[in-house]
């Protein structure tokens, strides 16, 4: 036996559990999404209770997707939602990075665990937390205000999404904060100390040497982030019942959830959910391209 | 946002995952139509187990007993949610998979979708009409097709007005009974406490406002050989829609969702007083507004016509047998049995299952009782009454979960954009009949 077949061999046994579990969790999965899309039920008999049977459609799911207002809505508010909480959410990650790892910090360990908490709490908890701070009523934000003759509501039509903007935000900027102090630990030391003998100041500190550091995992937080605004679900969900403001179709998400499972319509679900997930293709892999040819000057 | 670790992990995985979650439900038969699976019979002094889903509370005391009585035919009870419609769809995807459980609690308005997915089991070949007379009939009728009966019915909500009688008194309301009588009402409550309303009206309650129109004399569905009619844009809708439009324009109502937190705390302190809701409310209320505990009463729901009363229903469940579950003939037995056996029924009763479908329940039962929280009242005389005035005609449709949503959405609408009801009905009406079209069916 050669030694570069026993070689590939054994590549290829460290590689298989991950390519089953890819394969079967993820390939198949959206192979099968796909597939469904292609299809729609007909029925037959009096009424339609003579029976169904599934035949072949085309892409005509894609098109009753892109003609629903009520989906195309949703995509436009996820992006709306995206433009603002994005930009908001990275900068304030950075902030606070930048604050814990800069060398007059105090308390480091208590504030960056304090920070990184909110992302220990499952997202349907969270949004339980923040609703009873929402509804009026219950939430003393609410009454505070309204006792100081101002009248707030953070779940009208106008409101709700920056409400759920805010339980975002809360809850992954800890997050993010921590991707962004890793990347920065990993700045060598010699560079700082260049920029000391150098009569750089702290400001000067971070404007040329930490953020320039810290772009690939701003990058990467930022794309994240980009795919998590699309894929908004469980905050809307678990808001629903607390205002008419959020239906079931507030994002391309929630909409597809209730396709397939209120509606019963699992094939045009299933092009919605392709759909989305070109969407966000289309957004990450946009956004690296644009990144990656400043990179180059 | 953010689905968690998941979506984290890779950037493919990231962008695929929403697309990879619906994959693995969505696994659907290409038939769901044809024959009938042969389906298992018990031997003679075979020992069998029938799988029943329900979320009734207290329905598991009722098993109990079925099962100490009947130890040859047990039955293992599977709680599932009722929460935004989740327990239908773990039941599609049973049907779709071919392990449906045996028996189900299903609601009247969601029969005609499982017929459309050929869900359910025609009762009629097994014998179920010599059981039709232990039925109120309005209920009985809920889930006859033609000559077909696919369900046993177990409650339904007939409608009243529960309202607090201390306020009331204090403020010197006499109790509504017609509907021009409630608006008067309101506008008392508004003077006498600018923090209190007579009550909500909830946008999103599609349920709650289409047995406001079921009470007004709309027919909003009905078939016609094999096409079916949508028919919610009509004079009795647009009476009921504009009637409530009338009283939020002028600030009569609040708009807030009912049963939910902030209504919840409303009713506790007195800023939300009355409800026109069904049978089964008492037990939201008693559950949820302790401390106002012998204050409430149970009146008529007002009426539109005071020489011509009809009474409303909202919501209402049955007893029926999934296509493909076992052991029919026993299934079935228990279906009845549940629902007509007095034992039975007043364990339900106990845990707030709605009115009896079963003729004459009623009386003696634990519903024939004063109630403390009502102050002594023996309110469900009341809803006794209400049962007996319920227009008996009413049909659904396989869609009504969608057009719930119209509603609620609409209804939104037009509130935040200050947009006219009569607009909202008709985009309901529009809607509606896309959805049964783009679900194959013939629409007149």
């Amino acid at each position: 036996m050669s030694r570069s077949s026993r070689s590939s061999r054994a590549a290829i046994g460290f590689l298989a559990p991950f390519g089953v579990l890819f394969a079967l969790f993820f390939v198949a999965p959206i192979g099968y999404a796909v597939y469904q899309s292609l299809f729609t039920v007909e029925r037959s008999g009096p009424l339609g209770l003579g029976g169904a049977h599934t035949v072949f459609a085309g892409l005509s799911n894609y098109s009753r997707a892109l003609a629903d207002a009520q989906f195309t809505a949703s995509l436009g508010r996820v992006l709306l939602f995206g433009v603002v909480q994005v930009p908001v959410m990275i900068i304030g990650a950075t902030l606070l990075a930048l604050l814990l790892e800069s060398a007059s910090a105090r308390g480091i360990r208590f504030f960056r665990t304090a920070f990184f908490l909110p992302y220990g709490v499952p997202g349907v908890v969270a949004s339980i937390l923040w609703g009873f701070l929402y509804v009026p009523g219950i939430s003393p934000i609410v009454s505070l205000a309204h006792g100081a003759g101002w009248q707030v509501d953070f779940l009208s039509s106008g409101t709700v999404l920056w409400s759920i903007a805010n339980i975002a935000t809360w809850q992954f900027t800890g997050y993010n904060m921590l991707v962004l102090i890793a990347q920065l630990k990993s700045v060598p030391g010699d560079l700082y100390e260049a920029a000391t003998i150098d009569g750089a100041n702290a400001w000067q500190v971070v404007w040329h040497i930490k953020l320039p550091m810290l772009r690939p995992a701003l990058v990467l937080t930022t794309v994240f982030t980009i795919i998590g605004t699309l894929q908004l679900f469980s905050e809307p969900l678990v808001l629903k019942p607390l205002t008419g403001n959020i239906n079931g179709s507030y994002t391309p998400n929630l909409n597809a959830y209730t396709e397939a499972f209120q509606n019963n319509n699992y094939n045009l679900a299933a092009a919605e959910a392709v759909l989305l997930a070109l969407v966000a293709c289309v957004l990450s892999f946009g956004f690296l391209k644009i990144v990656g040819r400043r990179e180059k000057p | 946002m953010n689905a968690g670790a998941v979506s984290r992990r890779t950037l493919l995985a990231g962008s695929a995952a929403a697309a990879a979650g619906l994959g693995v439900a969505g696994c659907s038969s290409s038939d769901s139509g044809g024959s009938a699976p042969k389906a298992k019979e018990r031997k003679p002094g075979q020992k069998i187990t029938l799988t029943f889903w329900a979320w009734v509370p207290g329905i598991d005391k009722a098993v109990d007993l079925w099962n100490s009585q009947n130890p040859d035919v047990q039955v293992k009870l599977e709680k599932v949610s009722p929460s935004g419609g989740a327990q239908y769809a773990k039941m599609h995807a049973a049907l779709k998979a071919g392990n449906p459980p045996d028996v189900a609690q299903v609601e009247f308005q969601v029969i005609p979708d499982f017929l459309l997915d050929n869900g359910l089991v025609d009762l009629a070949k097994y014998g179920i009409a010599k059981d039709k007379d232990k039925f109120v009939d309005w209920q009985w009728q809920q889930g006859v097709f033609g000559s077909s009966v696919y369900a046993v019915p177990q409650a339904s909500g007939p409608m009243g007005l529960f309202y607090r009688k201390d306020l009331f008194d204090k403020w010197g309301i006499a109790v509504p009974t017609t509907w021009d009588e409630y608006a008067a009402a309101a506008k008392k409550v508004r003077k006498a406490d600018p923090k209190a309303y007579i009550s909500t009206f909830p946008p999103a309650n599609g349920g709650w406002f289409t047995g406001l129109a079921w009470q007004a004399g709309a027919k909003w569905f009905d078939t016609h050989g094999d096409t079916w009619t949508i028919d919610i844009d009509n004079a009795e809708t647009r009476k009921v829609a504009e009637y409530w439009e009338g009283l939020i324009k002028q600030g009569l109502v609040s708009t807030e969702p009912d049963q939910q937190d902030s209504w919840f705390a409303d009713v506790q302190h007195g800023r939300i007083v009355a409800w026109p809701s069904a049978q089964w409310g008492d037990a939201i209320l008693s559950g949820n507004a302790e401390p106002t505990k012998g204050k409430w009463r149970a009146a008529p729901i007002p009426v539109w016509d005071k020489a011509k009363p009809i009474s409303a229903n909202w919501g209402g469940s049955t007893t029926a047998l999934l296509r493909g579950g076992n052991y029919i003939t026993d299934a079935l037995k228990f279906a009845v049995w549940l629902n007509t056996d007095p034992k039975s029924i007043d364990l339900l009763i106990a845990g707030g299952y709605g009115w009896p479908a079963a003729k004459g329940a009623f009386a003696g039962s634990a519903l024939d009782k004063p109630s403390p929280f009502f102050g002594g009242q023996k309110y469900n005389t009341v809803f006794a009454a209400s049962d007996k005035l319920i227009d008996k005609s009413w049909k659904w449709i396989p869609t009504i979960q969608a057009t719930y949503k119209h509603l609620g959405d609409e209804f939104t609408k037009a509130i935040n954009d200050k947009t006219s009801f009569a607009t909202a009905i008709a985009n309901v009406q529009k809607a509606t009949v896309a959805d049964m079209k783009a679900k194959g069916l013939k629409v007149a």
